[in-house]
């Protein structure tokens, strides 16, 4: 705890480091927010609360897009979050569009942005029929990629498209803003003879890069130990190789291991919990509805009875209508 | 078959045979030719015709015996007629060839004057040789075999002509016969009616048992009185209102199917008799209330009597039907005007939508179009009422004029058009809005009917099914938003404008969200059991994660958002509903306790979310503000903190070594101390 380094660095550069601003301000913020109902159970318990959730990962459940980017902690949470959430749909089978798995985010992120889920389309898709269907496993490995890394990727295909056309490789690379990076196809001539770049070459750039992003970057040695298997590859054939890469996901530890995807002994106690539950409730209603209640529609008060009425009316039609009172 | 005028003539004429006709055949060809000459005698008054003929026959061959340089029967051969003096003076101006077997017309010699020609019952083939007699007033040529109206130019005085029962196929050559009077022309095989525009005299005309398929071309016949048409082929009448004298038609087994094609028989009012039975038309129920309607002139139909009564009931039945026509009339124009308006909103959204397309790279959607011209109709108390559609189509400049649609069908309310929406803010009488099970959204923005859900959940509490229609639901997140309606058992969701229908999972979402409205049915197949439970399956860790792992606060938060503005919409109709708050108190109420952990999936529209991301930003200012008060003070401690950490020592041991100079020499210090104190007081 008490580490040299920790104290060697001054205070803005420590706070910066671990984002315990962003926290803070997030805290004041959403307490200023809610104070009406805050106010009720005491401040500290919020911000116990709050904490708590950081901790947890549960604090960029329907939050907005700036929130979930702003620090690493936050992406993983997120990362994890979906994985939880939709595990059951992967588990399903279901193959699913772009659009869709974007619909499946936005319902965690309602301003999720369309760019991000499209990259990492690509990614599995190799940047080909973007229609297609992708599986859950493949979508959120290379989601997790994108998302995470996303400014160490824009960097990386800025390199990319440099040594693609052969410039100088001691020009620094300024990444260019995440929105407006457009993919542009190599000169035909060059990447029809030669496809990619050179391993080699491409580590070597991309080290520099990782030194100066020291916090959002694939750890060096998985990235060595990618580009060393190859002697040429593609921007793509690059990320869907660090997506796949078992180190760099366990480095990150948002997600489970690619065999252990599916599997969440815990939720998936607690999804039978809710299947049993609902379907009681369903048999129940229509086993309600088969007698008729002894109040019929008039009292109104009692929960049972509001059940009733409307388990009376999910099976049979309605004998008479809701007339709205005068 | 004679009118009946000049029945009694022929009559008489047919009795002449017996007034001792003495018939003189003489065949001649051409000139030169050996004449045969017969005569007939006297002393046979009662021959018949017959018997006549025989004798003809008879006389003829063994004439023709005699003498051998006959002219062989290849010639064409007239028999010239002779008449004995006394005969002529006897009937000088008729003669009755009838039944004579005659084959061709003979030449009737030195007869100048005679004023009635009867060749009825015989097999002439044309009329020839008669146009010596120019003061021939009735000419009798029925029931022969004469294929053409022909050698009649010359009797200028033919008042009446009798030529039914031939073989005629067409009306021609009566140029010259100016005072017909009667012209016959029954049981021919005539087409057309023409040629008889110039018989300004002609008050019978009789046309029964031709092949007529239609009458017009009647101009000029003013005189005409009766027309018989009975037994053809007529579909429709034209021009008989041109006949201002006519008062008997006959139209009896003919082929007329509707009141249409005679209509010009209204504008007759010289008709007093008509005769329709054996038609199309005369079978059907209206028929005779619509003729008598039609033509309150008429004493006779079908050769019976009109009555008053029969009139009175007429007119009573054809302003019914007026009515009804009328009434149907509305409704197809009623309808046409509405397909124009929805013809017209499509179009506007498709031009919305293309306008939107190419702006959206940014982030910001436009702003909503401006000015909204809808023509809006007075309120009608019955049903249906749409509404008029505003100015058309819309120049490619800013302004853009909405079109929208309201309708009211029975149990089914449709909205087209963005400003239909308005339509929610009207009064409805409850009997209208407690009637409607289905409410319809077509070319209406998903985010724009949300707002308008609470309202709709009020004015019509029955509605039952939602269809949407070209209404851009794009995303599963915007279903969550149906979850404040009240009630719904069936859900449609058009795949044309609402990409969400290509999803694979959306209808499994679409159960899992409303899984307390137990759904019946989703775009028209059936909800089962399998369905819920793997809509469950799949979405479930997804309301146990937004329920019970999101922080108190959070809940509080997003559930008291919804509650509020729940609150405040009743808040709002408090005024004039007070008995619904409770109600919806206790539905929402119920909402709570049924599915908690669905209720934090709420939608909020892109710019709803957008504007209150504006509002934070300013706290989220102050947030910061305020935080960076704090780790500047922090920091400022922790320097200073750090600061004395690093100094301390040797401020301790500046302090120490003070000390010890001070103590060095205890009499030196007693004395400083007591000094100190003394001067302290």
């Amino acid at each position: 705890m008490l580490s040299p380094e920790r104290l060697a660095l001054p205070d803005y550069e420590y706070l910066a480091q671990r984002h315990v601003l962003t926290y803070m301000e997030d805290a004041v913020c959403q307490l200023l927010e809610n104070k009406e109902d805050i106010s009720q159970y005491g401040i500290a318990r919020f911000f116990t609360e709050y904490f708590n959730s950081v901790c947890q990962g549960t604090h960029i459940l329907f939050r907005e897009f700036s929130f979930i980017q702003a620090t690493p902690h936050n992406r993983a949470s997120f990362l994890r979050a979906f994985w939880r959430c939709f595990r059951t749909v992967g588990k399903n089978g279901d193959l699913l569009t772009m659009k869709e798995y974007h619909c499946l985010l936005q319902l965690l992120c309602p301003d999720f942005p369309l760019e991000l889920t499209q990259k990492a389309a690509r990614i599995v898709l190799m940047d080909d029929a973007m229609d297609c269907l992708m599986s859950f496993s493949d979508f959120l490995f290379a989601f997790q990629i994108q998302f995470y890394y996303s400014e160490f990727l824009d960097s990386v295909a800025a390199i990319y498209q440099d040594l693609l056309s052969g410039k100088n490789p001691n020009t620094v690379i300024v990444p260019t803003s995440s929105s407006g990076q457009h993919r542009q196809r190599p000169a035909l001539g060059e990447a029809s003879m030669l496809e990619g770049v050179e391993a080699a070459l491409f580590y070597q750039r991309l080290e520099s890069l990782c030194d100066r992003h020291k916090y959002s970057c694939p750890p060096p040695a998985f990235v060595k130990e990618v580009l060393s298997n190859v002697q040429r590859l593609t921007f793509y054939g690059f990320l869907v190789a660090l997506s796949k890469h078992h180190g760099i996901n366990q480095a990150l530890g948002a997600l489970p291991d690619k065999g252990d995807l599916m599997h969440d002994p815990a939720m998936d106690e607690e999804l039978e919990r809710l299947v049993v539950r609902s379907r009681l409730h369903r048999t129940s209603r229509q086993h309600r509805a088969e007698e008729p209640g002894a109040f019929g529609f008039q009292r109104r008060d009692k929960p049972e009875a509001l059940e009733r009425v409307s388990s009376a009316s999910a099976a049979t039609p309605y004998p008479y209508r809701w007339e709205p009172r005068e | 078959m004679l009118p009946g005028k000049y029945r009694a003539v022929s009559g008489r004429a047919a009795s002449n045979v017996n007034c001792g006709l003495h018939l003189v055949i003489q065949t001649s060809s051409l000139p030169d030719r050996n004449k045969v000459e017969f005569r007939l005698s006297k002393e046979t008054p009662s021959f018949s015709g017959r018997l006549l003929q025989h004798d003809l026959e008879r006389n003829y061959s063994s004439r023709q015996g005699e003498h051998s340089s006959l002219v062989s029967s290849s010639m064409p051969a007239f028999p010239i007629l002779h008449r004995s003096t006394e005969e002529k003076i006897l009937c000088s101006d008729r003669l009755t060839l009838e039944r004579q077997k005659l084959t061709v017309c003979p030449i009737i010699d030195g007869e100048e004057h005679l004023r009635l020609l009867n060749f009825q019952h015989n097999f002439i083939t044309r009329i020839q040789n008669i146009s010596n007699l120019q003061r021939l007033i009735f000419l009798d040529l029925y029931d022969n075999q004469i294929e053409e109206i022909s050698g009649l130019s010359t009797l200028r005085s033919l008042r009446v002509l009798l030529l039914g029962k031939n073989r005629i196929k067409k009306i021609s050559n009566l140029e010259n016969l100016k005072s017909l009077d009667v012209l016959d022309l029954h049981g021919n095989q005539i087409t057309r009616i023409e040629n008889v525009n110039h018989l300004s005299d002609l008050r019978v005309l009789n046309l029964a048992r031709n092949l007529l398929s239609h009458v017009d071309s009647l101009s000029g016949l003013d005189s005409l009185t009766e027309l018989n048409l009975r037994h053809n082929h007529i579909t429709f009448v034209r021009d008989v209102d041109a006949l201002p004298s006519l008062q008997r038609l006959f139209l009896s087994f003919n082929n007329i199917c509707s009141f249409d094609s005679v209509c010009c028989l209204a504008q007759c009012s010289s008709l007093s008799d008509i005769s329709f039975d054996g038609n199309p038309i005369a079978q059907e129920p209206w028929y005779k209330h619509t003729v008598l309607q039609n033509m309150a002139q008429l004493r006779q139909l079908d050769t019976k009597r009109v009555t008053e009564e029969e009139r009175r009931v007429a007119s009573v039945v054809a302003k019914k039907e007026e009515e009804k026509r009328r009434e149907s009339q509305k409704q197809s124009l009623l309808k046409e005007k509405k397909q124009l308006a929805i013809r017209n909103i499509a179009r506007q959204w498709e031009q919305l939508q293309q306008r939107r397309g190419s702006e959206a790279t940014g982030p910001e959607r436009p702003g909503s179009p401006s000015a909204a011209q809808d023509v809006s109709q007075a309120q009608g108390s019955g049903p249906a009422f749409p509404e008029e559609p505003g100015s058309p189509d819309a120049p490619p400049g800013p302004a853009l004029a909405d079109t929208h649609l309201v309708e009211v069908d029975g149990d089914t309310l449709s909205l087209y058009g963005a400003g239909a929406l308005e339509c929610l803010d009207r009064s409805w009488s409850t009997q209208t809005a407690g009637t409607v099970t289905t409410v319809c959204f077509t070319f209406i923005e998903f985010d724009d009917i949300v707002q308008v859900l609470p309202k709709l959940r009020m004015k019509f509490p029955n509605s039952l099914h939602l269809k949407f229609k070209e209404t851009k639901l794009v995303m599963l997140q915007q279903f969550n938003a149906l979850a404040q309606l009240r009630r719904i058992d069936q859900l449609t969701v058009d795949p044309q404008g609402n990409p969400v229908v290509s999803f694979t999972l959306w209808k499994y979402y679409v159960l899992f969200r409303l899984s307390h409205f137990s759904m019946q049915k989703i775009n028209g197949t059936e909800v089962t059991q399998n369905d819920m439970i793997m809509a469950e399956r799949l979405f479930g860790i997804l309301a146990h994660v937004a329920s019970s792992e999101l922080p108190q606060y959070r809940l509080i938060s997003i559930l008291g958002d919804a509650r509020k503005k729940q609150f405040r919409y009743l808040l709002d109709a408090k005024g004039k509903r007070p008995g619904l708050v409770s109600e919806d108190a206790s539905d929402s109420r119920r909402l709570l306790t049924e599915n908690t952990n669905r209720a934090t999936l709420n939608y909020s529209t892109r710019d709803f979310f957008n504007e209150r991301l504006e509002e934070i930003r300013e706290k989220k200012q102050l947030c910061r503000a305020y935080t960076e008060g704090l780790v500047q003070e922090a920091a400022g401690i922790h320097t200073k903190a750090e600061a004395l950490q690093r100094l301390w020592p040797q401020m301790f041991i500046e302090l120490v070594r003070d000390a010890v100079v001070d103590i060095r020499s205890k009499d030196a210090f007693m004395k400083l101390s007591l000094q100190h104190i003394a001067q302290q007081k």
